[in-house]
């Protein structure tokens, strides 16, 4: 088996507050292959983006990373220097964010960014850096880049400006991407061209992406394996399909209910009653349990980890064979 | 066009928007024109928008940022004055009508819910006096206690407890302030409620709660809905009818069964190939081309035109109009096999 290029294990994020210690992210393990496309959902506040943010060591205090680890290619890296992560980020992990405006500068012109973007991590001079910048607007399909790449952040359109942000996050050919919402600042038709874009650069390019989403319908389209996350913890991991088609935690199952969808005939969306537990009040035994509909017993005590179930990994008491609580 | 929609109004429509207009002064302040000899320059961002919702039905508009879906929405309730066309709501012109006082009882009529429902509930106010805010201009109701069981009633229509009424808005969730805003809306007995996006701020398992919290209410208590929307699949839950908006103006209108059966218009064929798709079916798809233009500077003809596949001579030249709820030359000329085609290649 090939050695994946990101691999989480048991990672904590916690955040020391007044009112005590909030666990934001709570034993989440997973691994992403080379060339893999690793879906992460959730609700508002499930700790998606947060995961995304303790990976590339950007948490910033009161936040802090209180157990587990984060290896890249096999090696530690979440106990790095902050210099010898700041080589990481960029240049190993390449990062797409939620809003093209706001991770642009705009007082830079597009050139700019991408040659000083590049010249940080590879040893070429400014004329071969800035051919490699416009090989790149050409490969994220910009036209005419040439001419576009003298332009200034606000003198492109949304799309355009997640294309340039893509070509930035893939300047110095990272083996990692974390694309947090890339498509959510934009329309439709736009978001279909910047999946069908980011897709198509990973499988050339054999590069892993771990993309961030609350759209399921995103997932489904571009994602090889998801992870449903819930209240910090996965409730959920495993193949597209798997879970896409036959969710099986009572949370995921919900959650594929409650999209409306194209396809779809019926009167009622499915609902899940009640909202997400505050970090403050998160219940005892399985988070999700207040919200259940196949609660019993053993979910009110102790805390579900994931068993493998099928091709999936799902944490829920149902699909243990011992449904009793330990005594 | 008067002689139009009192027919349009004796056939059924409660709502009617005929031709409605907005241009917005984008011009250069008037120093800066003075010295480059500038022209003023106007955007079109709705440009002759005509469609009818019946008593009880929920229309829909569709369409990408920029295409005018909101400013439809909010010269409909008044918010913006109309540049040109009329709207008339249960056969009384908003628009034209001399007649304030008739205007005035119909205001009470139509209520809004807005996108944001962090940004539309005052943080000073208790739920109770925003909810009470409508009853109290309207004059619904005068004595205190009234009014606070009729607050308590709309609080629970919509699902939340009639003892929330104390709080603040910061101390509910998105889903539940989204609650408040539909009981304010409701507070006035309206009957016609303009939905601005409801649940685009919202996650996906609260968004189905309020969108059956919705039709629910809308089974009771036999509302309207012009429902605003950028996502399809939301719009396929709600609506039975679809208006399609692309820079100002409506590309295609059809009942909402029919739209996803047998979608006519090119660029509403375009937008449905473009929306993931969670059934994962793997059907053929168009890939979609481009963004929509500026409407400082649309495009010539039908302003599809540079984006469509089914491009000639005449969409470059020629606006197309709207027969039978689509505007398209190539629909008109019988040219849509093409596309099919296209998507077989």
């Amino acid at each position: 088996m090939t050695q994946p290029v990101l691999s989480v294990r048991n990672l904590k994020v916690e955040f020391v507050t007044r009112r005590g210690i909030l666990r934001a992210i709570d034993d989440v393990s997973f691994d992403i292959a080379p060339g893999e496309v690793l879906g992460v959902v959730g609700e508002s506040g499930a700790g998606k983006s947060l995961t995304g943010t303790a990976i590339i060591g950007l948490i910033d205090p009161p936040g802090r990373i209180a157990g587990g680890e984060v290896l890249l290619q096999g090696s530690r890296i979440d106990n790095l220097e902050k210099e010898a992560m700041r080589k990481i980020r960029g240049k190993r992990i390449g990062m797409i964010f939620q809003d093209p405006l706001t991770s642009l500068n705009p007082l830079f012109k597009i050139s700019e960014q991408l040659v000083e973007t590049i010249q940080t991590h590879t040893d070429m001079n400014a004329a071969q850096a800035r051919q490699r910048a416009i090989d790149l607007l050409t490969e994220v399909g910009i036209p005419a880049p040439e001419k576009r790449i003298d332009g200034y952040p606000h003198e492109f359109s949304g799309g355009m400006r997640q294309r340039v942000v893509i070509a930035l996050a893939l300047a110095a050919e990272p083996e990692l991407i974390i694309a947090d919402e890339p498509t959510t600042a934009l329309d439709v038709s736009v978001q279909a061209q910047i999946i069908t874009l980011l897709k198509k650069l990973c499988r050339e390019r054999g590069t892993a992406v771990m993309l961030v989403t609350h759209d399921m319908g995103v997932i489904a389209e571009t994602a090889d394996r998801v992870a449903v996350m819930y209240a910090g913890r996965i409730a959920e991991i495993g193949p597209v399909r798997e879970v896409v088609q036959k969710a099986r935690h009572p949370y995921a199952k919900g959650l594929m209910g409650a999209i409306p969808t194209l396809e779809s005939s019926a009167e009622r969306l499915m609902q899940i009653p009640g909202a997400m537990p505050r970090l403050t009040a998160i219940p005892k035994g399985c988070a999700f349990n207040p919200r259940c509909t196949e609660v019993f017993a053993r979910c009110h005590v102790e805390r579900p980890d994931v068993i493998p179930v099928g091709l999936s990994q799902v944490a829920c008491w149902l699909y243990d064979t011992r449904k009793e609580a330990a005594a | 066009m008067s002689a139009q929609a009192q027919n349009a109004s004796t056939s059924g429509a409660f709502v009617t928007v005929r031709d409605l207009k907005k241009t917005f002064d984008v011009s250069k302040p008037w120093l800066e024109r003075t010295i480059e000899r500038a022209p003023k320059q106007f955007l079109k961002a709705v440009d002759g928008v005509t469609f009818d919702i019946k008593k009880g039905e929920t229309f829909a508009l569709v369409g990408e940022s920029g295409s005018g879906k909101s400013t439809v929405a909010r010269m409909v309730v008044g918010l913006l004055p109309v540049s040109g066309g009329e709207v008339m709501v249960d056969g009384i012109s908003m628009t034209t009508t001399v007649d304030s006082a008739a205007r005035e009882k119909l205001r009470r009529r139509i209520q809004m819910i807005f996108q944001d429902p962090y940004a539309s509930l005052n943080p000073r106010w208790r739920v109770q006096d925003i909810i009470a805010e409508p009853i109290r201009a309207f004059n619904l109701l005068s004595s205190p206690k009234d009014i606070t069981d009729r607050v308590g009633e709309l609080l629970t229509l919509v699902g939340l407890s009639p003892l929330d009424g104390v709080k603040f808005p910061h101390q509910f969730s998105g889903g539940q302030r989204q609650r408040v805003a539909i009981a304010r809306a409701l507070a006035s007995n309206a009957e016609f409620i303009v939905c601005d996006e409801p649940t685009s701020a919202l996650d996906v398992s609260v968004q189905a709660q309020i969108l059956n919290l919705m039709r629910d209410l809308q089974d009771k208590m036999g509302l309207t809905y012009l429902f605003i929307s950028h996502n399809l699949a939301v719009v396929r839950h709600m609506a039975s009818t679809i208006g399609v908006m692309y820079l100002g103006r409506l590309a295609e209108v059809s009942a909402a069964k029919e739209m996803f059966r047998s979608p006519r218009h090119p660029y509403t064929r375009m937008l449905l190939d473009a929306v993931p798709d969670l059934g994962m079916s793997g059907r053929a798809r168009i890939p979609v081309q481009g963004e929509i233009p500026s409407p400082i500077n649309p495009p010539s003809g039908c302003t599809f035109h540079p984006r469509c596949p089914l491009v000639n001579d005449r969409c470059r030249s020629e606006a197309p109009l709207p027969i039978a709820g689509v505007a398209c030359h190539a629909v008109q000329e019988g040219r849509m096999g093409e596309m099919a085609a296209r998507k077989l290649a």
